[in-house]
């Protein structure tokens, strides 16, 4: 039977008693993605990391992501024990871990920590535990900042913990939901944030394009039908996504890790990103949008490719950028961020891995949105919350220092890392996404190793 | 106040797509109180045009009237006629275009400029219709529909057809009151609406 508006808000105000709200569309409209079964009783020690499988989609490797995923962000409710928190999060969370292997076949739980836990739950363990970012000569995490595209009134957030849940399956979502923020009487949830993602290989109309469809958000009929996002392009091929590692403090040699407690942690930067599908469809035909997304050097491979090749091989240094701008008087999003998101020389890493030049450092796990901004908030008036569907991205990236985040994100305002910036209006079309694209919300947090995942430096304060 | 009437317009135009071609018997001609415009467009550039004889509420298609925004003949013959109402506040546009290229098939190019950097403009051209969804068959016309078109016809969906050699376009905005559905829905009726005036001399 047609999916139609009215029957998609029907099921939204039935679904929403259960806490899912149109995101319960997701298990309706998508099947669940082939995988290999997950291997339980390994556990590496980062957080961030999570197994996911690979298909090739027009003749690149493209990672499959969790068709759900889902952020819940909170202050701390009782500072009064620390310690006994600590114990009684870490007990629930390793009950999620026997419960459901870390792959998106069972349950991804990464527990992330904002600034203003660290400076007022354990300032003195922070101060003495703090990873510094050694190219920056800054902390490694900042607090958040707005960009030259950011609107004036993005809100820079200040929650004190974020917890990332992703899987297939959204029950186990609800269930880690539940058992975290629910059962543990520990946090005052300030905003829950939902999406997808994918469920578009091998030529069948993909998850985005059904669930914006349903929604009828403007846009949304303009959607290419295999689209694994709403802008149309493939945006975790496997080439484009840091492997491993790669994105930990200690990985590149970025991070000073002091007495090393926060080795195996990474970076977090998460940000609600508003995208007008209209004027991106309506405005910029595909070639142009290739050109946007990529680089204006870049032709697609096929017209109407969405799998647009992104190895070692294919990307942009600073050079290039530059003689882009020079010639066509555009730099494209990707082609711009890849002088500072890619390897520019060959790197060991401490284990003995070797990262080759041109490998992507930041490992994204961004997922589309008809949150807006959210799917909850503590405070609607100040977050603008619309129960209205609106197209979005929460982006999710794992870096390993706030710094390295922040060159990614000036470049693709034309900062380029040698400091040169390539003049262009905010909001110019000739500035890749940026005309489509509107901040919401930001904030920075610390990812700890699994070890540290539970209130970290509670047990040295 | 003004945004109700629009609504309520819109669920007009809405009701009126359904019904007003299909329900003709005899063949449509271009309304009396609009031939007289269109008649002498096509004299002007020597060529048949099309007529509308159903437009989207609240617009009509009177060459003169209170809706036309955009009247211009080039001196290639190549003609624009646009229709426009413009809301109050946020309550939107109804903008139509109706374009005709004389003894021409091709799709025109259109300029652009990128200001790269404070001090350098790069020009260059581009399709002025683009990004092909498909064709639309009525009233003996095949239309191709174009979505990212340009100049007087940005954001606009556009059908464009061939005719004895020349190229012919209608477009109308993708904007409040319409959704992007009921603009392509509002083009189909269009297309279904036209009849050829032919010049008188």
């Amino acid at each position: 039977m047609a999916l139609t508006r009215r029957r998609l808000l029907g099921s939204a105000l039935a679904a929403a008693a259960g806490g899912a709200g149109i995101y319960e569309l997701v298990d309706q409209l998508a099947g669940t993605p082939a995988r290999t079964a997950a291997a339980r009783a390994h556990r590496r020690p980062e957080q961030h990391l999570l197994d996911l499988g690979t298909v090739v989609d027009e003749g690149v490797d493209v990672v499959v992501p969790p068709l759900h995923s889902e952020l819940v962000t909170a202050t701390i409710a009782d500072a009064g024990d620390l310690r006994a928190a600590q114990h009684d999060l870490e007990r629930t969370l390793a009950r999620l871990d026997a419960e459901y292997p870390a792959a998106a076949a069972g349950l991804g739980v990464t527990v992330a920590w904002g600034l203003p836990y660290f400076e007022q739950r354990v300032a003195a363990a922070w101060a003495a535990h703090a990873p510094q970012d050694r190219r920056a000569q800054k902390p490694a995490l900042l607090p958040p900042r707005r960009f030259p595209s950011d609107p004036h009134d993005t809100i820079l957030e200040r929650n004190e913990v974020a917890v990332l849940l992703r899987s297939d399956a959204r029950d186990h979502v609800d269930a880690a939901r539940q058992a975290i923020f629910a059962d543990l009487k520990l946090f005052r949830t300030t905003s829950i944030r939902r999406g997808f993602a994918g469920g578009g290989f091998a030529g069948r109309r993909s998850l985005p394009k059904k669930m914006a469809v349903a929604a009828g958000v403007p846009g949304a009929d303009l959607i290419p039908e295999t689209s694994e996002l709403f802008l149309g392009f493939t945006s975790t091929q496997k080439a484009g996504l840091g492997p491993g590692k790669i994105a930990n403090h200690e990985t590149l040699g970025l991070v000073d890790l002091r007495g090393g407690y926060f080795a195996h942690g990474t970076h977090m930067h998460l940000s609600h990103i508003a995208e007008d599908l209209e004027a991106w469809y309506l405005n910029f035909d595909f070639d142009e949008r290739v050109l946007t997304a990529f680089s204006p050097s870049l032709r697609a491979p096929r017209p109407d490719a969405q799998t647009i090749p992104q190895g070692p091989r294919d990307v942009s240094d600073a050079a290039r950028v530059r003689a882009d701008f020079r010639r066509s008087g555009r730099f494209g999003h990707s082609g711009s961020i890849q002088p500072t998101s890619r390897l520019q020389s060959d790197v060991v890493g401490p284990d003995g891995t070797h990262y080759p030049k041109g490998t992507a450092i930041p490992q994204r796990a961004d997922f589309n949105t008809l949150d807006n901004p959210f799917a909850w908030t503590a405070d609607p008036d100040r977050d603008g919350f619309s129960s209205e569907p609106a197209a979005g991205v929460h982006f999710v990236v794992f870096n390993p220092s706030s710094d390295d985040f922040e060159r990614n994100r000036l470049a693709m305002d034309g900062v380029l890392p040698d400091g040169m910036t390539l003049a262009v209006a905010p909001q110019s079309r000739a500035q890749g996404f940026n005309s489509v694209l509107t901040t919401t919300h930001r904030q920075n947090f610390l990812v700890p190793p699994r070890a540290h995942r539970s209130f970290p430096l509670a047990e040295l304060s | 106040m003004r945004a109700t009437i629009v609504a309520v317009l819109a669920a007009l135009a809405l009701t009126a797509a359904a019904t007003a071609p299909a329900a003709r018997h005899a063949p449509p001609t271009c309304p009396k109180a609009w031939a007289k415009g269109w008649t002498a467009l096509a004299n002007r550039v020597g060529a048949p045009v099309y007529c509308p004889t159903w437009m989207p509420n609240p617009l009509d298609a009177r060459i003169g009237g209170q809706w036309q925004d955009i009247y211009s003949i080039s001196k290639d013959r190549s003609y624009l006629v646009s229709f426009l109402y413009h809301g109050e506040g946020a309550s939107g546009d109804v903008h139509v275009n109706f374009r005709g290229y004389p003894g021409r098939t091709k799709i025109p190019r259109c300029k652009t400029v990128v200001l790269a950097g404070a001090n350098k403009t790069i020009r260059g051209t581009t399709p002025c219709f683009a990004d092909p969804h498909g064709t639309t068959k009525a009233n003996g016309i095949k239309a191709t529909v174009y979505t990212v078109n340009q100049d007087a016809d940005q954001w606009h969906v556009l059908l464009a057809w061939r005719h004895k050699g020349s190229l012919y376009t209608v477009s109308e905005h993708v904007i409040r009151p319409y959704t992007f559905k009921q603009v392509v829905r509002n083009l189909d009726v269009l297309l279904r609406s036209l009849v050829l005036v032919q010049p008188k001399r």
